[in-house]
């Protein structure tokens, strides 16, 4: 997994100019690892939307690392989402371990807490809606690398000056979601016309080809979902040759909880690789 | 500082001064090769006859003073390799006698591998924890492109461990990266790197003496936790001019040295380039012919003797490494350094060092591509001005002096160009002050009994101007506070007790014990595992105390057969206090309040090292095995438990053998096992956002798989004359093709994305290497 950020950007590209050194004898193989395993834990995935609809909350079990990745449903919760105004959305479950509303829209500003009953246990988060930033455009960045042209799909949009933003995009192509999280926030960047480089490593996903269609999706999310996705972008390789040591993400969830509960915009673009 | 420090000292010098009523004189002087004018540090002094003896070595400028009761002796000076001196003088005056060591033929062909001290020296000195490097046996050992490399070569004695495939950064018992002091010619040099680690900012042609202190740290150091690494520069030839060099696969370098006045004054500079880039941009292929990747340093040293009492000089170095892509990246990062330093002999029994040292590193790192494009330049510079005095009696050498080091830290600086993503941003700078005053005692209670004690007495401030917060849980501002220039914000003040002691059981055998407490204010936040260009440097605030570490060590050394065999056990135990670790989602660059971003605890590091070297004969070498253990115990990280630093690595065994097969032939080996590092697997998974995700329990319990390597390397000398010599050096680095554990990552395959698979990626195969030296 590796996002875009100013630090990640040099990285990726002082990796590139090492690869020159190195190209010719690094190697990766897969190994034999030997894991510990633990109980499996309560995996709840909340996402409301500023977009009239179905919204959507999974409750499921992790797995042990060895398994599949099937992930067993945890049927029979309680789900029910207020807001600060006292509205009340009971969820029902439309599908073992997916529970929805029909027809929803968060508002802008508003705080939104989901309470979660699950095997006894009652799982709370809170997530306020941001304002929301359009994505304005897509393009395609070509970079020249060691004799192969390598294209990047690149997301524009005006930062506004006065708030604080973050942002989430999730990339498709071709229908296949691309296996990188990428978050950023203004930090570096507020008030600013944003260029964000949606980098990804292609031993995971598909190069970007000719004809090839890119979906982007840009979400307007708050602190702590930001906080939840820039540490899991952040995490790299282990060892000496990685970077932040992983560990599991800061949810929003009470109750140990793993997965989180976001309220957030979300705004999409399509782009057919030229 | 300075001033409380003084009388202490007289009330001491008096003291002992007294306590010695007998008749005594004094014999002092410098010891120099006689071919290059080159001081000989460490070189043995002794005087003997029927009745008694007294010895002593060299101090770093190769000068000595010697106390001992008036009488007939032989003087002896020794020094391996050399031819030693020997006279017979008559003490009952204070003698002044300087000595030119010639260089012993026969010696040439064996490779020294241990420092050259005086017989039983190791045994005998209070000091513990202490390696010295000899350069000339760098020659012959094998390494990673044919470079050889002091920091790399350090890493494979015991308690040293490597930061990672061919990187120069490395951990000194259980302490991080940034806990070692590294000095050239007493300048800081804060990033030991080059090209990222693949190479060390330490030129071996131009470097004399590398002495690395682990534990049982002497008084006059300070300001790191772990180590000392203190490498020091030749003069330079003042008999004649000479020019050396050496053509590699990747790199090439020359060294230039002559007398500027015979006998009285030399200079030296060495300089050394990679091209790799010159190789790329011989490439027809456009791509790889517009990157940039290369680095480049120069050393120079001027000496002037001005009389028997009083030496100049000035030293300095200049790196720079450029890496880049055309119209996408720049990078560019060095070290610049100065010494000026003067060398005053008081009297015979009284010598005096005072140095005046400029110190920088910076990197700027530049995005080009238009709509991103953005300059961030960071730099940490020091103003350091130290005087130190050693005082030789006939039982006692005293040390004592003074130190102050103005830092200052300019963290980020952004700036951009049109429409850029970026905004302009200027980090606010950081002062700080440290001051130091320290005296130590090397006792020779008796001739069994030898003790190292002392103080140092250290103080760090952190100095306006400047707007200094505190922050809440979360991470935001609590408060701000604002001091004016040159205003002292925040002062810690810490002594730091050092105490060593030797016990001989026999001439060759003795036990040996040590205490040291060190601190720390100067401070390395790095996302990475070990250094990169782009670490940041922050001082020791309001919000960051000061790291502690105290250490103790046990040690038992034996030699045998007149020093051929060399052997130490070390045990030692370290207590690390203020700590610091990193948030989740952590944002260290170009961050005001990066002190937002951190956590603080404790650690613990406790281990077991053998060494044992073979000096002398055709198969020279060394064993050393290293049981260690290091944990950290970090508010916020594994639940505040106790968990395994990332450095923490059980097993490590070096093997090192050179054998001098022939006067033209030498060949060496050297075999490294590390049992893995210690890191974080998943104990599970689960999806979120449509992608794997993996959950983990416990910090830093899993082991990577163990790292083993062979390496091997032939050097031939070409056919010698009076006035030219050279030699080829062949290398085989992995020798065994062994695919060492660079990295992990967990990933779902790509074939079948239902399932997971751990890949490991490795660096360097096996890979040859040739250099061509010559000297002439």
């Amino acid at each position: 997994m590796q996002h875009y950020n100013f630090l990640l950007k040099y990285i990726t590209y002082s990796c590139l100019s090492l690869g020159i050194l190195i190209s010719s004898a690094s190697c990766e193989k897969v190994i034999d690892v030997k894991l510990n395993t633990s109980a499996s834990k309560l995996v709840i995935e909340g996402m409301i939307t500023d977009q009239l609809g179905v919204q959507t909350i999974t409750v499921t079990e992790s797995v042990p690392y060895t398994n599949s990745n099937v992930y067993p449903p945890v049927t029979g919760a309680q789900v029910v989402v207020t807001d600060d105004d006292n509205h009340t959305w009971t969820f029902t479950e439309t599908k073992p371990g997916i529970y929805t509303y029909p027809s929803l829209k968060a508002e802008t500003g508003h705080k939104y807490t989901m309470k979660v009953v699950a095997k006894n246990t009652t799982y709370t988060a809170s997530s306020t809606m941001p304002s929301l930033v359009k994505l304005d455009t897509l393009s395609i960045k070509i970079i020249t690398f060691g004799g192969d042209d390598i294209k990047t799909v690149e997301a524009h949009f005006r930062d506004p000056a006065d708030q604080v933003n973050q942002y989430r995009w999730i990339m498709k192509v071709n229908g296949v979601q691309i296996k990188t999280v990428y978050a950023d926030n203004d930090r570096l960047t507020n008030g600013n016309e944003v260029t964000e480089t949606l980098f990804y490593d292609d031993d995971l996903n598909e190069k970007l080809k000719t004809g090839d269609v890119a979906e982007v999706e840009m979400q307007c999310i708050d602190k702590d979902v930001f906080t939840y996705w820039f540490t899991l972008s952040q995490q790299t390789d282990n060892g000496p040759g990685g970077g932040v040591t992983p560990g599991n993400p800061p949810s929003n969830i009470s109750n140990n909880a793993l997965g989180y509960f976001s309220v957030n915009t979300t705004n999409k673009k399509t782009l057919t690789v030229d | 500082m300075k001033q409380k420090s003084y009388p202490f000292l007289i009330f001491l010098l008096c003291l002992f001064s007294q306590a010695f009523s007998q008749q005594k004189f004094t014999i002092s002087g410098t010891i120099r090769d006689a071919a290059t004018g080159e001081t000989l540090i460490g070189a043995t002094v002794k005087i003997q006859n029927a009745t008694q003896s007294f010895g002593t070595s060299c101090n770093a400028y190769g000068f000595y003073s010697l106390t001992g009761n008036s009488g007939d002796y032989d003087l002896i000076v020794s020094y391996t390799g050399y031819q030693s001196f020997s006279k017979k003088i008559t003490l009952n005056a204070a003698l002044k006698l300087n000595i030119d060591l010639g260089t012993n033929k026969a010696d040439l062909n064996e490779v020294v591998i241990t420092s050259r001290n005086r017989k039983n020296e190791n045994v005998r000195s209070p000091q513990m924890g202490l390696d010295k490097l000899d350069m000339k046996s760098l020659d012959n050992l094998p390494v990673l492109f044919g470079e050889k490399d002091v920091l790399k070569t350090i890493q494979l004695l015991p308690g040293v461990k490597s930061g990672g495939e061919g990187n120069t950064g490395f951990f000194v018992r259980g302490g991080a990266s940034d806990q070692n002091l590294i000095l050239l010619d007493e300048a800081v040099v804060y990033n030991s790197s080059h090209l990222l680690g693949f190479f060390s900012t330490f030129n071996g042609d131009a470097i004399k003496d590398v002495s690395l202190y682990k534990g049982g740290m002497p008084a006059q150091y300070g300001g790191r936790l772990s180590s000392v690494l203190d490498v020091k520069m030749q003069d330079g030839n003042n008999k004649e001019f000479a020019a050396e060099g050496g053509i590699g696969l990747i790199a090439s370098r020359i060294k230039v040295e002559g007398p500027i006045v015979k006998d009285k004054g030399s200079f030296m500079i060495s300089a050394r380039r990679t091209y790799i880039d010159l190789l790329l941009k011989a490439s027809s292929d456009s791509s790889l012919n517009s990157n940039t990747l290369n680095f480049y340093d120069i050393n120079a040293k001027l000496n002037y003797k001005f009389d028997d009492k009083n030496t100049l000089f000035v030293s300095g170095y200049f790196g720079q490494d450029n890496i880049g892509i055309k119209d996408l990246f720049a990078n560019d990062w060095g070290n610049t350094t100065a010494t000026i330093r003067l060398n005053h002999v008081f009297n015979d029994k009284l010598f005096s060092n005072t140095s005046v040292i400029y110190n920088k590193y910076h990197y700027a790192v530049e995005l080009l591509d238009a709509d991103n494009n953005a300059r961030v330049t960071s730099m940490i510079r020091d103003y350091n001005v130290k005087e130190d005095l050693q005082y030789y009696s006939n039982k006692h050498i005293i040390r004592f002096g003074a130190q102050a080091i103005h830092h200052r830290i300019a963290p980020s600086d952004i700036t951009t160009n049109g429409n850029s993503s970026f905004n302009p941003l200027a980090v606010e700078n950081r002062y700080g002050l440290e001051l130091a005053g320290y005296v130590s005692d090397e006792w020779t209670l008796t001739d069994k009994f030898n003790i190292l004690y002392g103080v140092r007495l250290s103080g760090f401030s952190l100095l306006g101007p400047g707007t200094f917060n505190t922050y809440d849980s979360d991470g935001a501002v609590a408060s701000a506070a604002t001091a004016g220039k040159g205003k002292f914000f925040k002062t810690y003040i810490y002594p730091e007790p050092r105490f060593s002691a030797s016990y001989s059981l026999t001439d060759e055998t003795s036990l040996k014990a040590s205490y040291n407490r060190n601190t720390q204010n100067i401070h390395i936040l790095t996302n990475a595992n070990t250094g990169s260009p782009t670490d940041q440097y922050v001082m020791s605030s309001n919000n960051i105390k000061p790291e502690l570490a105290d250490q103790v060590a046990l040690g038992y050394f034996r030699n045998s057969k007149d020093n051929s065999f060399q052997f130490s056990g070390e045990v030692y135990y370290k207590w690390l206090q203020n700590q610091i670790d990193y948030k989740d989602g952590a944002e260290l660059i170009a961050n005001a309040n990066v002190e937002s971003e951190l956590l603080y605890g404790t650690g613990r590091a406790y281990g077991m090292e053998l060494y044992a070297k073979k000096t002398k004969g055709r198969l020279t070498g060394w064993i050393s095995y290293t049981l260690s253990k290091t944990e950290r115990k970090i508010e916020g990280i594994n639940e505040g438990n106790y968990y395994n630093a990332k450095q923490d690595r059980t097993h490590d065994l070096a093997l090192v053998g050179i054998y001098n097969f022939n006067p033209r032939w030498t060949f060496s080996a050297n075999y490294i096992y590390s049992t893995g590092n210690a890191v974080t697997y998943p104990a599970g998974k689960y999806n979120v956002g449509g992608l794997t995700t993996y959950y983990y329990t416990e910090r830093n319990a899993n082991r990577m798989p163990y790292t083993s390597r062979l390496d091997l390397s032939a050097t031939l000398k070409g056919k010698e004359t009076k006035k030219y010599q050279s030699s080829w050096s062949f290398g085989v680095y992995n020798a065994l093709n062994r695919k060492n554990p660079y990295s992990i990552a967990f990933r779902d395959k790509k074939n079948d994305p239902t399932q997971t698979e751990a890949v490991q990626t490795s660096l360097f195969g096996i890979i040859p290497s040739v250099t061509y030296n010559f000297k002439f």
